[in-house]
């Protein structure tokens, strides 16, 4: 569903960190800020909690340890038909380490992975939702619904402080 | 975060702009390929073709067509094997451990570091599959449930660690390499039209540069990282331990998971600047991938370099140290035995030349950085058939003792294998921006040449200003 | 995003305060009391009769439990005194530019080194105590005491090589840390490139002499303990060891320094730094550990099995607290983010890692010499074990501090300071 935003274009991030300020300082809502490489401390700018990822990655790290650590003392120890190998012990605990490991990463990193491209909303052909294709390339856009921007004077703020252009558009975002 | 402009730049240029970046990076995805890239490409493809042939004369007849036999059972097979996985370290060592470490030098050579490291590990994988013998029953090595009542693997072998160790490494390197794909792909969808805009679409899978996704994109890189880095280590580790975990006399000692996890950096950053030292001229990315970058590699070079020297000179003594008669006699036998020029290669190639990079004038002379890298290259392939063929052909028994020299189907598939290796390679030069364009440009204020100059005048003319504000109370 | 406003630091004086002052006496004071009564023990006592070895001869236990202690402590210090030069070093060679605010204290660290000298010197009077091979006669085949592996190893294992091999380790040592420090002092009234450079070319040329060295350390004073084992990783794991400590002492300086109302521009990005280093080389540690341990397990040689089975047999407790406390501990509570930036998650961590150092030593140390049935730890007797600990904790700390009141707090004339000041992750 497209909808109507104010679209605010700039060429630098320093410039539009300052202009993202001053919108702050009205109070107006800023839908998304759309840049070609993450910028250091936009985060902090936009209110954006810090994302917890890293919880999803200690869930999936225990659950590729257990995984890991089960299968082997199953299948070498516990299983009715675990084989005999020289007379050695059954569970010799600390030949289990390397594939313990390796379980855990892996299934941690897959895990991780899906997890991001979950809430991204990422997929093979997702279409991109982004206000310019040049924002992959040298353009920073911020987005205000026109809803939110209604009755500020974020337009004017933009543009005198050093947007390229700002327009009212629908886009798909 | 703030950088002193008294560093060295990381892309040079006066007119440097991240439109330019982009252009400089993309327009090889572009254009149509030059001559070079077609020959290469050629020359690659017969390689190929050699391999293919090599390995279809060896599952027609058998392991036997190698030069292998009872007591020498390993040979150019999981030499080539441990040279390739180690190969295959630099990758995640420059995207892992430098993100980790902040090395912005790490930016312009991470993609084509980490692609090396993918198309590494397959020509690696490549080599157990084949000795097992009968590869199509290699999922026997998997602990899978059978008809057998259930024989499972055995979890207590280093050989089946290796298994989930290489297939684990591949798998996250495969994972990491393409999420960090994903901004520069859609960069790619960008600027292209018609078919190729719908490919590239669908690859980059909808990515749109919002600050959430980068934000996320940060924190994924950074758990995938903390989880490479280990990953890394224990994928040479484990490797080493096929060996160590045996009582041969050469094979049986504990440095060996440090020691080859150095080795697997020291030849995966030698074969990063071989490649790099081409493409980045080929490919006109010398703005991007400077001396700088080539001086930094070639310190790690130098460093890892020291670790494996320092690592053969401990086993040396600790062989003597240990007073027991077989490790002696066994590194004795390297240096001095049948296989005596394959040791003064490892040491001569692997010991004393990155000590040449101690000298700043060497690490910034291309040509020789080009000569070192690959004398690191022959060396710590030198280094694994030391460890491997002459600790294994003289037995406990001396009538066991024998040599081993490879057949022409070894050779073949060897020489087939660096064909495997750069048909893919020239692929991903082709289709994929070489460089992390994104992460370039996150650098570019902090450490373009351009604009650490602008930074440099202001500080000066700060320092300036407060000094005659003070002379002035003064 | 280049909009902090940067205030350069000034120079700043620290001063040993009453309390450090107070503690570091009381550790003195405790460590003295120890060292005396063990003295008493030791060499009033009675003997007792040691069989096995393949000779008899009288072995006094509360001797050999006193030297161990003292090559405990020594080592332990030596480590933490090295390591910060490490530290000082690696930072030159990889251009960080976060960590020089806080490069006055690994430089303190080094002046220690004398001291170490002084205690090593010591051991070498009792080296007849702790190694086996520093005895009469094992390398003489018509003694009692002959030992024939010992002998094999003599041209290496002998006390006037020994004796040599420390002193040129030690002066190569001092000469370059002091060169270091001195340059980088140099530099506050200084400034400009001149200095930094020349720190620079020294950091490559002690840490290659650094590597080599401690090799040689590891072997001489703590792997000879067990004279016929023999590890070719053991020198490393030595190394990550004392190297997660010193980082760990450096991060404890940092934040009692800044409590102190020192070095005020440290932040919580310069701890997580630090943080992250502890946490990997608490993890780097394991992996050595882990490696020798396995590789050994799994051969099963006995010759080289006999370590582990000396250490499990006798010390299975201690043994398991070492990684829980070297590795569980540090994972857990050094996993997240936060936790890296918090003083008051940093601190138990830290303490807890220098705790399992000395415990990690005390497992490399006990087992080759008095053997589980004398071990201190099982009896009233580890108090003064502890309190010779003190002892040289407590000359540490005094050393450091004074050097470190002795200079400005904060290299002013570093090129790269402004990165560290705004430090930012």
């Amino acid at each position: 569903m497209s909808q109507k935003f104010v679209l605010g274009y700039f060429d630098d991030e320093e410039t539009l960190m300052h202009a993202i300020e001053k919108i702050n300082a009205t109070g107006t809502k800023i839908y998304e800020v759309y840049s070609p490489f993450p910028i250091h401390g936009i985060d902090d700018l936009l209110g954006y909690k810090r994302t917890r990822l890293s919880v999803a990655a200690f869930i999936f790290g225990c659950i590729g340890f257990s995984l890991a650590l089960f299968m082997q003392t199953f299948m070498l120890g516990l299983d009715k038909w675990r084989i005999n190998i020289g007379g050695k012990p059954y569970l010799a605990w600390p030949d289990f380490v390397p594939v313990t490991f390796e379980g855990t990463v892996l299934i941690t990193a897959l895990g991780m992975v899906f997890t991001f491209m979950w809430v991204n909303e990422f997929f093979p052909g997702a279409v991109e939702k982004q206000p310019h294709p040049r924002v992959t390339e040298d353009l920073f856009v911020v987005a205000i619904k026109s809803e939110d921007a209604e009755g500020s004077d974020v337009q004017s703020i933009m543009s005198s402080n050093g947007a390229l252009e700002v327009k009212e558009e629908e886009v798909l975002l | 975060m703030y950088e002193s402009p008294y560093r060295r730049p990381l892309i040079t240029g006066d007119d440097t702009t991240y439109k330019k970046i982009s252009d400089d990076i993309i327009i090889p995805v572009e254009a149509k390929p030059t001559q070079w890239w077609y020959m290469g490409f050629a020359i690659s493809l017969a390689f190929l073709a050699l391999y293919v042939w090599a390995i279809g004369y060896l599952l027609w007849n058998g392991v036997g067509s190698w030069g292998l036999n009872k007591t020498v059972d390993w040979g150019w097979d999981i030499t080539n094997f441990v040279w390739w996985v180690g190969i295959g370290h630099a990758g995640t060592l420059i995207s892992a451990v430098l993100l980790l470490f902040r090395q912005k030098w790490r930016t312009a050579v991470n993609r084509s570091a980490e692609a090396m490291t993918i198309f590494a590990v397959v020509c690696a994988g490549v080599y157990p599959l084949l000795h097992a013998g009968r590869p199509w029953v290699i999922y026997w090595a998997l602990p899978l449930p059978n008809t057998y009542g259930n024989l499972w693997a055995n979890f207590n072998s280093p050989l089946l660690w290796d298994v989930f160790a290489i297939s684990t490494y591949l798998t996250v390197s495969v994972v990491f390499w393409y999420v960090g794909l994903l901004p520069d792909l859609a960069s790619v969808r960008d600027r292209a039209e018609g078919m190729k805009k719908k490919i590239y679409g669908i690859l980059s899978f909808g990515w749109n540069g919002s600050a959430k996704a980068w934000s996320r994109f940060e924190v994924i890189s950074l758990i995938l990282a903390g989880l490479a880095t280990p990953l890394v280590l224990s994928v040479h580790t484990i490797v080493s331990m096929d060996f160590a975990t045996s009582v041969i006399p050469g094979w049986h000692t504990t440095i060996f998971p440090p020691y080859f996890v150095a080795g697997a950096v020291f030849s995966g950053f030698a074969m990063v600047l071989t490649l790099l030292i081409v493409a980045r001229k080929a490919m006109n990315l010398e703005n991007y991938i400077t001396l700088n970058h080539i001086d930094v590699m070639c310190k790690i070079i130098m460093v890892t370099g020291s670790i494996v020297g320092s690592a053969y000179i401990t086993e040396f003594f600790i062989a003597w140290y240990s007073a027991v008669e077989y490790e002696r006699y066994a590194f004795v036998n390297r240096m001095f035995g049948e296989y005596w020029w394959s040791y003064w290669a490892m040491m001569t190639c692997n010991v004393i030349t990155p000590q040449l990079f101690w000298s700043q004038k060497l690490r910034r002379n291309i040509t020789a950085v080009f000569i070192i890298s690959i004398f690191v290259n022959i060396g710590m392939w030198f280094e694994r058939f030391v460890i491997i063929v002459t600790s294994l052909h003289r037995d406990y028994l001396p009538s066991s003792w024998a040599m081993y020299s490879p057949t022409w189907v070894e050779i073949s598939m060897y020489m087939g294998s660096m064909g495997l290796f750069f048909t893919l390679f020239f692929l991903f030069a082709k289709y994929v921006p070489v460089i992390a364009v994104a992460e370039v440009k996150s650098i570019m204020k902090t450490s373009a040449e351009k604009y650490m100059k602008i930074t440099m005048e202001k500080e000066k003319a700060e320092e300036s200003a407060q000094h005659s504000h003070e002379s002035h109370h003064a | 995003m280049g909009a902090h406003a940067y205030h350069k630091p000034a120079a700043e004086m620290f001063q040993v305060s009453s309390r450090l002052k107070r503690t570091i006496n009381v550790l003195l004071g405790v460590g003295i009391l120890s060292i005396i009564i063990s003295l008493i023990l030791a060499y009033t006592g009675g003997s007792h009769e040691e069989a096995g070895h393949g000779g008899h001869h009288a072995v006094n236990f509360d001797k050999t439990r006193f030297w161990a202690d003292i090559l405990l402590s020594n080592w332990y210090f030596l480590g933490l005194t090295l390591g910060g030069s490490v530290f000082m070093a690696l930072a030159y060679l990889t251009n960080a530019g976060w960590s020089i605010g806080i490069r006055r204290i690994p430089e303190a660290f080094s002046t220690y080194l004398p001291y170490a000298a002084a205690g090593f010197i010591l051991i070498f009077v009792g080296a007849a105590e702790i190694y086996h091979w520093a005895h009469e006669g094992v390398t003489d085949p018509t003694s009692a005491n002959y030992d024939a592996i010992i002998a094999e190893k003599s041209a290496y294992l002998n006390l006037p090589f020994m004796i040599g091999r420390f002193l040129a380790f030690f002066a190569g040592w001092f000469l370059m840390t002091r060169t270091i420090r001195m340059h980088s002092l140099a530099e506050d009234a200084e400034g400009g490139f001149f200095r930094h450079k020349r720190n620079k070319t020294m950091a490559g040329i002690f840490t290659t002499f650094f590597g080599v060295t401690w090799a040689m350390s590891s072997w001489d004073f703590m792997m000879s303990l067990d004279p016929h084992w023999f590890s070719t990783i053991y020198w490393v794991n030595q190394f990550a060891g004392m190297w997660v400590a010193a980082i760990s002492t450096i991060m404890l300086f940092s934040i009692l320094l800044k409590r102190a109302g020192y070095i005020q521009f440290v932040n919580t990005s310069h701890y997580h730094d630090l943080g992250k280093l502890m946490f990997a080389f608490s993890i780097f540690w394991t992996y050595t550990w882990l490696s020798q341990f396995l590789l050994y397990y799994y051969a099963n040689i006995p010759e080289e099995a006999v370590y582990y089975f000396e250490r499990w047999a006798g010390f299975k407790f201690l043994f398991w607290l070492n990684l829980i406390l070297h590795f569980l501990f540090p994972l857990l509570m050094f996993m997240t983010r936060d936790a890296k930036r918090t003083e008051s998650m940093i601190i138990p961590v830290a303490t807890i890692i220098l705790a399992a150092h000395f415990l990690d030593l005390y497992l490399c140390i006990m087992p080759g010499t008095v053997g589980q049935a004398e071990a201190g730890i099982y009896s009233w007797k580890f108090i003064l074990e502890v309190g010779i600990f003190a002892f040289f904790a407590g000359l540490w700390l005094m050393v450091v501090t004074k050097s470190l009141s002795k200079i400005n707090l904060i290299p002013t004339g570093s090129p790269y300071l402004k990165e560290s000041v705004l430090h930012n992750t």
